[in-house]
C-alpha cells in the first residue's frame, strides 16, 4: 500500500494492447461520431482521426459480460492474450512489454518479466477503451512501441447509485457499488469492486491450480472541481489490492519442487490535473501523477525452505501540455514533463536500495487541415534518460477522404522501449531450478568479475566481453488503412502494417560457473520484423441484428536468423531424425505468434431492453518450444494447436433500473492446460444489477 | 554390501541390455574400408531411481564403446586402448589425454554428416583435459542444448563429432537422440518419463579403417 497520507488512487495498469483497425466498430450504428483522445493527445472526432483507432464502448463491455480487462481485449481483432506471468496482450506480434497501458492517460506500472497482468484491471465505471496500434502512438514515450491501450473512466455523474452482483462457475463472485454526486462546483464519482474466485485446476488428478484462489478489491474515487468558467481540477484515486494463494511447481531435470504460500499485490494510483482555458483557441493542463505497485510473495517449499520475492515500483510524473489553435487549419500541441521512478526488488543485489531512473521529455505535434479531404499530423518527442541513451520518436500521419464512402489513412513513425530495471539490475540465482544466474547488464561485468576473483567462474563467453550500456529498443512502423462505408448499415476496413525492430534486448548466456550452471545477461542484439494485414466488417442485418467480425494475418521473423538460414548455416532434423539444412519454407518466425486470428460476433437487441449475443474466437497454431536441435523456430518444433472458443450472453434491462444477465464462456469447453492456462473450461455466470435512474442535479 | 552387489548386478544387467539393444547394419560404402553403423538406445548411466529427498541417482559409471567393433566394451577395460568413446549422461570421453591411455581425440564439425567427405587438413583434434573435454560439454557448446523450461536435452542439428579413435584412425558420428526409443520426448511428457527415459544415445557413425581422413 502507498504509505503516503493520501487517498489512494487507483489506476490500474493493464498491459499491452494495441489498436488496430480503425473501425468505427462500436459507434457505427448507434452512437454517431465518437470523440477519441488517445491518438493525438487531444479530442478529435473519430471520423477525423488520422490513425486507426479501435474503440470499445461501455455497452460492448457490459453486453459481453466482461469484468476484467482481459475479457474484452481477447475479443478484439488481432489482439492475442499471453499467459506467462499473468495475462498480457500481444499486439501485432509484439510481446506485452511493448504496449503501454494507460488509465485516463496515466501509465500503469508493475510488470513481471515485462508483463503487466491485465486481470488486475476491473472493468467498472469505464466509459470506453481506446486502442492505438503501431508507431502513431509514439508521443507516449517508452513502452508505446507496439501500441497504447487507454482506459477512459466515466465522469458523467449520470447515475447516483448502482449496485451489481455476479456469481459464476468456480465460486466466482464479483460485487460492484457505484455512486455519483454532483453540484455546481463539485462532481464526484466512485466505485468499489470486490472479486473473488476459488480458481480451478484443469490438469486431471492434480491439486496444482492453474488459476489460483484470488481475492481482489478495487476502489476508485474521482473528483472534478469546477473553479470558474476557465478552470477545473480533476482528482483521481484508485487502489487495487489482491491476495493470491499460490501453489507453484518448478521443474528442473525432471525434479519438481512444489511451493505453497501467499502473494499480495497492491497497485495505488493518484493523479491531479489542472485544466485552464485561456481562450477558445488556447488551453493548458498541468498533470501530476504518482503510482506505486508492490508485490510480495511468501512461499514455503515442500522441503521447508522459505522463498520470498518483493517488487516495489514507484513512479512519479509531472507534465504540462498546451493546445494552441493557430487558425482553423492549424492546431498545435506542446508538452514537457519529467519522470522519476525507482524499483526495489529482492531479485536485485539488495531489496533495501531503490534503483532509480529519471527522464525529462518534451514533445510537439502539428495538425494541418489542408482541406475538407486531407488532414496531416506530424509530431516528435524527445526523451532524455539518466540511465540509458536518449531517444527521439517522430511520427507522421495523414487522413485522406476520397469521398463520403472511402477513407485512406497512412501513418509512419518510430517508437522505443527503454531497457527496464530488470534488464539493468537483475541479480537473480534460481536455487529452485539448477542454480543458474541472471545479472542485469549494468552490473553483470562487475558481479561476474568479483565471482571470477573468488574462483567461481568456469568460463566466460564472447558475449561477456560484448556487455555494455544497453540502448533502447526501437521500432519503425508503417500502417496503411482503407475504410469503406457504402451504406449506413455496412462498414468495411482493411489495413496493412509492417514494423521493423532493432536493438532488441535479449537474454544471452555470458558464462558458466565452475559447477557448469549457466550465467546470463542482457544484450542489444536482435533485429526482427512483424507484418500483416487486418480486415474488419460490420453489417446490420435488420435494425435489431448486427453481424461483425475481424481477421488478422501476421508474419514475423528474426532478421539475423533469416540471414543465417539463407546462408545455409542453420540445420534441422528431417523425418528420419537426421540433420538437414533448414529452408525458408520451414521457417516459422517469432514464438507464440499465430499466423491467423479471427473473431465473429452476432448481436441482437430490441427496444424492450433485451439483448443476446454469440461470439466465436479463433486462433491458429503457434510455435512454443525449440525441440529439434537448432536455435530457430521451424516446422519441426513444438506447436500449440489451433483452437476456437464460443461465448454467449443474454440479458434484459427493465424500466425500473433492474437488469439481469446470463452468460456462458468457452461453451465448447476447449482446454489446453499447458499452452492456455488462462482459458478455463466451460463457465457460466449470472449478473444482477440495480441502478437509480434519475439524473443528479447539475 | 548387499546394496553394492545389487548395484553391480544392475550395471551388469544394464550392459547386457545395451548389447542386446544395440543393432547395427552395414550400408554400402563408397570406399570399402568405410563402415557406417546405426546404434540405438546406448545406455549412458541411466537414472536408477529417486532418493528420499527427490534427487535422481544413477550408478555413476561410463559406458565404453568401440567404434571399430561397433560394440560395448567392458568397464574393466577402461584403462586399455580397446574403447574409442565413453558415455556418461551428456559427457562423452575420447580415449586419450586425461581420459585414457590411447591416441583418441575429437572436434566438433558444423555441417551435415553426408557433406563431410574428407576431414579438412587444417583440422585440430582436441584431447580430453579434465574438466574440459574434446567433445565440449554444456548446453549449446558441444553436441546438445538443454532447455530449462522443458527439461529436455536435444542434440543440435548439423553437428558432426569427428573422432580420432584409440588406434589413431578416424570416424564421423552424428548423435540423433538422447532418449529411449531414438526420438526426443515431446515437451508434454511427464517428469518421470523425462527422468527415466533419458541417457539413451542413438547415433550413426562412419568408421574409416584404413587410417585415411576420407569417408
Amino acid at each position: 500500500m502507498c504509505k503516503k497520507p493520501i487517498i489512494l488512487f487507483f489506476f490500474i495498469i493493464p498491459q499491452c494492447l494495441w489498436s488496430q483497425v480503425g473501425f468505427v466498430k462500436d459507434t457505427l450504428f448507434a452512437y454517431g461520431d465518437s470523440v477519441v483522445v488517445t491518438a493525438t493527445r487531444s479530442e478529435r472526432k473519430l471520423s477525423n482521426s488520422t490513425v486507426p483507432i479501435t474503440l470499445i464502448n461501455a455497452q460492448t463491455i457490459q453486453q459481453t459480460g466482461s469484468i476484467r480487462l482481459t475479457d474484452i481485449l481477447k475479443e478484439q481483432t488481432g489482439l492475442t492474450m499471453t499467459s506467462g506471468f499473468g495475462a498480457g496482450v500481444q499486439l501485432q506480434g509484439l510481446n506485452p512489454d511493448y504496449t503501454i497501458i494507460l488509465i485516463n492517460g496515466e501509465p500503469l506500472v508493475g510488470r513481471t518479466a515485462g508483463v503487466l497482468d491485465l486481470n488486475r484491471i476491473a472493468l467498472v465505471n469505464i466509459k470506453k477503451i481506446e486502442i492505438v496500434k503501431g508507431p502513431s502512438s509514439s508521443l507516449y514515450g517508452s513502452e508505446a512501441m507496439a501500441g497504447v491501450i487507454n482506459i477512459i473512466t466515466d465522469a458523467s455523474v449520470q447515475i447516483p447509485l448502482a449496485a451489481s452482483l455476479r456469481y459464476g462457475t468456480y465460486n466466482t463472485k464479483d460485487i460492484n457499488l457505484n455512486n455519483a454526486l454532483a453540484s455546481k462546483t463539485i462532481n464526484y464519482q466512485g466505485f468499489y469492486n470486490y472479486y473473488t474466485t476459488d480458481g480451478y485446476s484443469i490438469r486431471p488428478n492434480s491439486n496444482n491450480r492453474i488459476t489460483t484462489p484470488i481475492t481482489r478489491l478495487t476502489s476508485s474515487q474521482q473528483f472534478k472541481l469546477n473553479l470558474n468558467a476557465h478552470a477545473n481540477i480533476l482528482l483521481n484515486a484508485r487502489l487495487t489490492d489482491e491476495n493470491i494463494k499460490s501453489n507453484i511447481a518448478v521443474s528442473n531435470g525432471g525434479v519438481t519442487i512444489n511451493s505453497n504460500g501467499n502473494e499480495h499485490n497492491t497497485d495505488a494510483n493518484l493523479s491531479a490535473t489542472l485544466n485552464y482555458h485561456f481562450t477558445a483557441n488556447l488551453k493548458t493542463s498541468f498533470r501530476s501523477y504518482l503510482t506505486n505497485y508492490i508485490s510480495k510473495q511468501d512461499l514455503l517449499t515442500l522441503s521447508g525452505a522459505p522463498y520470498n520475492d518483493l517488487l516495489n515500483h514507484l513512479f512519479k510524473r509531472i507534465e504540462n501540455q498546451s493546445d494552441w489553435a493557430l487558425s482553423k487549419k492549424l492546431n498545435s500541441i506542446f508538452g514537457v514533463g519529467a519522470v522519476w521512478e525507482g524499483v526495489k526488488s529482492s531479485r536485485y543485489d539488495s531489496d533495501k536500495i531503490r534503483k532509480e531512473n529519471t527522464i525529462q521529455y518534451g514533445f510537439t505535434q502539428w495538425e494541418w487541415t489542408a482541406s475538407d479531404k486531407l488532414i496531416i499530423i506530424g509530431g516528435i518527442r524527445f526523451d532524455k534518460n539518466a540511465t540509458y541513451a536518449s531517444a527521439w520518436s517522430p511520427k507522421l500521419s495523414m487522413l485522406y477522404k476520397l469521398n463520403q464512402y472511402h477513407k485512406i489513412r497512412l501513418s509512419i513513425g518510430q517508437g522505443f522501449k527503454a531497457p527496464d530495471f530488470r534488464q539493468l539490475y537483475l541479480d537473480f540465482t534460481n536455487a529452485a531450478a539448477g542454480n543458474y544466474s541472471v545479472f542485469g547488464s549494468a552490473q553483470a561485468q562487475k558481479v561476474i568479475g568479483q565471482l571470477n576473483s573468488l574462483g567461481q567462474i568456469g568460463g566466460l563467453y564472447n558475449n561477456y566481453y560484448l556487455l555494455k550500456a544497453l540502448q533502447p529498443e526501437s521500432s519503425t512502423g508503417i500502417h496503411l488503412s482503407w475504410e469503406y462505408t457504402p451504406l449506413a448499415t455496412t462498414f468495411l476496413s482493411a489495413q496493412v502494417f509492417r514494423n521493423d525492430i532493432t536493438n532488441l534486448i535479449e537474454v544471452q548466456q555470458v558464462g558458466t560457473y565452475i559447477s557448469g550452471a549457466q550465467i546470463f545477461s542482457y544484450l542489444n542484439i536482435g533485429r526482427a520484423f512483424t507484418e500483416g494485414a487486418e480486415l474488419e466488417f460490420k453489417q446490420s442485418l435488420s435494425n435489431r441484428i448486427v453481424l461483425s467480425g475481424g481477421y488478422q494475418y501476421l508474419i514475423t521473423g528474426d532478421k539475423d536468423q533469416i540471414a543465417q538460414i539463407k546462408a545455409g548455416t542453420v540445420y534441422t532434423r528431417n523425418a528420419n531424425n537426421m540433420s538437414a539444412r533448414l529452408t525458408m519454407s520451414d521457417y516459422v518466425g517469432l514464438p507464440n505468434v499465430s499466423k491467423h486470428k479471427a473473431q465473429l460476433k452476432i448481436n441482437y437487441s430490441n427496444e424492450h431492453g433485451f439483448f443476446a449475443n454469440a461470439r466465436i474466437i479463433y486462433r491458429s497454431k503457434w510455435v512454443v518450444n525449440n525441440t529439434n536441435g537448432n536455435e530457430v523456430y521451424d516446422n519441426g518444433d513444438d506447436f500449440a494447436p489451433s483452437y476456437y472458443s464460443l461465448h454467449t450472453a443474454i440479458g434484459k434491462e427493465y424500466q425500473n433500473g433492474i437488469a439481469i444477465q446470463l452468460g456462458a464462456d468457452n461453451i465448447n469447453n476447449y482446454i489446453d492446460a499447458i499452452h492456455l492456462p488462462n482459458l478455463a473450461g466451460r463457465t457460466y455466470f449470472i449478473n444482477l444489477k440495480y441502478q437509480i435512474k434519475y439524473k443528479p442535479l447539475k | 554390501m548387499i546394496k553394492q552387489l545389487l548395484k553391480m548386478s544392475f550395471v551388469v544387467f544394464a550392459i547386457l541390455q545395451i548389447t542386446a539393444c544395440s543393432k547395427s547394419e552395414t550400408i554400402t560404402a563408397p570406399v570399402l574400408t568405410v563402415s557406417t553403423n546405426i546404434v540405438k538406445d546406448l545406455m549412458a548411466d541411466t537414472v536408477l531411481g529417486l532418493t528420499s529427498n527427490g534427487m535422481p541417482y544413477s550408478a555413476g559409471k561410463y559406458t565404453f564403446f568401440s567404434l571399430e567393433n561397433n560394440a560395448v566394451v567392458a568397464n574393466t577395460d577402461s584403462a586399455t586402448a580397446k574403447w574409442d568413446l565413453a558415455f556418461m549422461s551428456t559427457r562423452i570421453l575420447t580415449n586419450g589425454g586425461t581420459s585414457g591411455p590411447a591416441l583418441g581425440g575429437a572436434f566438433i564439425y558444423t555441417g551435415l554428416f553426408d557433406d563431410l567427405k574428407t576431414i579438412p587438413a587444417d583440422s585440430i583434434f582436441k584431447t580430453d583435459n579434465a574438466p574440459t573435454y574434446a567433445i565440449t560439454t554444456g548446453s549449446g557448446k558441444g553436441w546438445y542444448t538443454y532447455d530449462q523450461l522443458t527439461s529436455l536435452i536435444t542434440p543440435l542439428a548439423g553437428r558432426v563429432l569427428v573422432i580420432r579413435t584409440a588406434s589413431g584412425k578416424y570416424a564421423k558420428l552424428e548423435i540423433t537422440s538422447y532418449y529411449k526409443g531414438g526420438v526426443t520426448l515431446p515437451v508434454s511428457a511427464s517428469d518421470a518419463e523425462k527422468l527415466t527415459k533419458q541417457r539413451y544415445y542413438s547415433f550413426r557413425y562412419s568408421y574409416q579403417s584404413n587410417g585415411s581422413k576420407v569417408f
